[in-house]
């Protein structure tokens, strides 16, 4: 089950996305995508609002499944499975693809519960590695040396870029494989800002990212692959750093360069 | 191209491209009054050619200034990033063109008085003339964003440089016959030098233009013709 389609760049993906169509009620909101996220890479997705990266990113861990009259077609490959199967285990899933959402959202529990309860739904840890862990995801999160005298301070009192931190701690603790990023640093200063592009430099070493945001400049900072979508369809996938200096579609370029409607 | 949501943004790119076009006119024709100066070898002009040169160095400053205000302000992207960058080194470019043009009007000074035969002038004029039209084409291709124009003069650089080699045979040749000829002949070597090198800064603008259109760069390696660092002549003892 862990086997991974290898293309002809030499990249392992991690995800395939194949034809994959989207349905608000009878509304068609992605049509027929191709994509692939490869494994230890960051993947951007850009584009004006309402063009499809958000609803692309909540597929990929099945989160429309929480809402009546929304549903997906088509396929998206993860290690070999089908993850649209009406069988997929949804807990399973979303351990192995984490994500991350706009605003921070921790839980009103003590930073260290934050961590720790996502790792007891999937784990039976004992107290030593269990803080082990807490502490090991704070570290990768770069929240440590911030939070390590108040652990059971609330998760709520912290800033907003520490929050969000924090929420990221909570993400890579239950190691999931790929992480999901709906445009994290959104709400945060331009400090925050860089420590979490600095934190996404630091994850690639083992997970795979996906991240939506609105910021060009940052997608151009961070990611290694950028899809550009507009009005649900993919307009352009292609190494960040062409996507950024010479894309191929004229409708990339006017969007990047903002000249855009 | 359609246009920027943000419209200054627009005028700042074309505040950029004027400065060079302005730039380009300036240097084009301090080229021509240099050789002129020196096929004439009249210091009015060249005194003249001396002083113009700093407007142009004013000129690529406020150039420059403008292309990092551009990426400070709007951190351009895609075509228009390829577009300032572009303009930062076309306008070094002409900069050193002028500069180039400066150097052979000082020569032109140097001489003044100095035993002179205008009839080892005329390759130099030669070249000279071939190094204006390929500026002149140059910056008519960078006006009309022409990529294949570019390419010509690119490849039509390897011209000048045969006909650096041959002058520099030539002139060795004049130095031997009669030791008089040297300080002259000399001067005029550093000035057919100075053109070559001119010609040198033009392929330099043709493949900016490649660049800032295409995004792609052209060839590493341009054909060369100018073998002058391995040229020697015998010294024939009668």
């Amino acid at each position: 089950m862990t086997q991974t389609a290898t293309t002809q760049n030499g990249l392992a993906e991690k995800v395939s996305i194949r034809n994959l169509k989207f349905f608000y009620g009878q509304n068609l909101a992605l049509k027929s995508i191709n994509l692939p996220l490869y494994e230890k890479k960051v993947t951007a997705f850009i584009g004006p609002s309402g063009c499809g990266k958000s609803t692309l990113l909540r597929i990929l861990n099945r989160m429309y499944d929480l809402y009546p009259k929304q549903h997906a077609e088509g396929e998206v490959l993860f290690d070999g499975g089908n993850i649209l199967n009406p069988g997929q285990d949804l807990n399973l899933l979303r351990a192995r693809i984490g994500m991350v959402f706009q605003k921070p959202t921790p839980f009103p529990m003590s930073i260290y519960d934050n961590i720790a309860f996502g790792v007891r739904l999937y784990e039976n840890l004992g107290k030593a590695e269990m803080d082990a862990r807490v502490e090991s995801a704070l570290t990768r999160a770069a929240l440590w040396n911030e939070v390590k005298n108040k652990l059971t301070a609330s998760g709520l009192s912290l800033s907003g870029g520490q929050q969000q931190r924090l929420c990221i701690a909570r993400t890579i603790a239950v190691r999931p494989e790929v992480v999901l990023m709906d445009e994290p640093c959104s709400a945060l200063d331009p400090i925050s800002t860089a420590k979490i592009e600095e934190l996404i430099d630091e994850l690639t070493a083992d997970y795979t990212i996906a991240i939506v945001t609105h910021n060009m400049q940052q997608a151009a900072r961070v990611s290694d692959y950028t899809a550009f979508m507009y009005l649900g369809e993919l307009i352009e996938f292609d190494e960040t750093q062409k996507i950024f200096t010479a894309p191929s579609d004229k409708r990339t370029q006017d969007y990047i360069t903002g000249r855009f409607g | 191209m359609s246009e920027h949501t943000v419209s200054r943004y627009d005028d700042e790119l074309k505040d950029i491209a004027r400065r060079i076009a302005e730039m380009g006119g300036m240097a084009e024709r301090l080229v021509d009054h240099a050789v002129t100066a020196l096929t004439r070898l009249d210091t009015t002009i060249a005194n003249s050619v001396i002083s113009d040169d700093k407007r142009l160095d004013l000129l690529q400053r406020e150039c420059e200034e403008q292309a990092i205000l551009i990426i400070a302000r709007r951190q351009p992207m895609a075509m228009d990033l390829r577009e300032v960058i572009g303009a930062l080194r076309i306008s070094n470019d002409l900069e050193r063109i002028g500069d180039l043009a400066k150097n052979i009007a000082k020569r032109v000074i140097a001489l003044d008085g100095q035993f002179q035969s205008k009839r080892f002038m005329t390759g130099v004029e030669h070249m000279a003339e071939l190094s204006l039209a390929q500026l002149k084409d140059v910056l008519d291709a960078y006006a009309l964003r022409d990529v294949k124009q570019a390419f010509e003069v690119w490849k039509r650089d390897a011209e000048i440089d045969q006909m650096y080699t041959s002058l520099f045979r030539e002139l060795l040749t004049y130095m031997m016959e009669d030791p008089r000829n040297i300080t002259f002949c000399t001067h005029l070597l550093f000035c057919a030098k100075n053109i070559e090198r001119i010609g040198d800064h033009t392929t330099n603008i043709a493949e900016t233009i490649q660049y800032a259109v295409t995004g792609e760069l052209l060839p590493d390696e341009r054909p060369k013709h100018d073998d002058s660092s391995i040229t020697t002549v015998p010294y024939e003892t009668t």
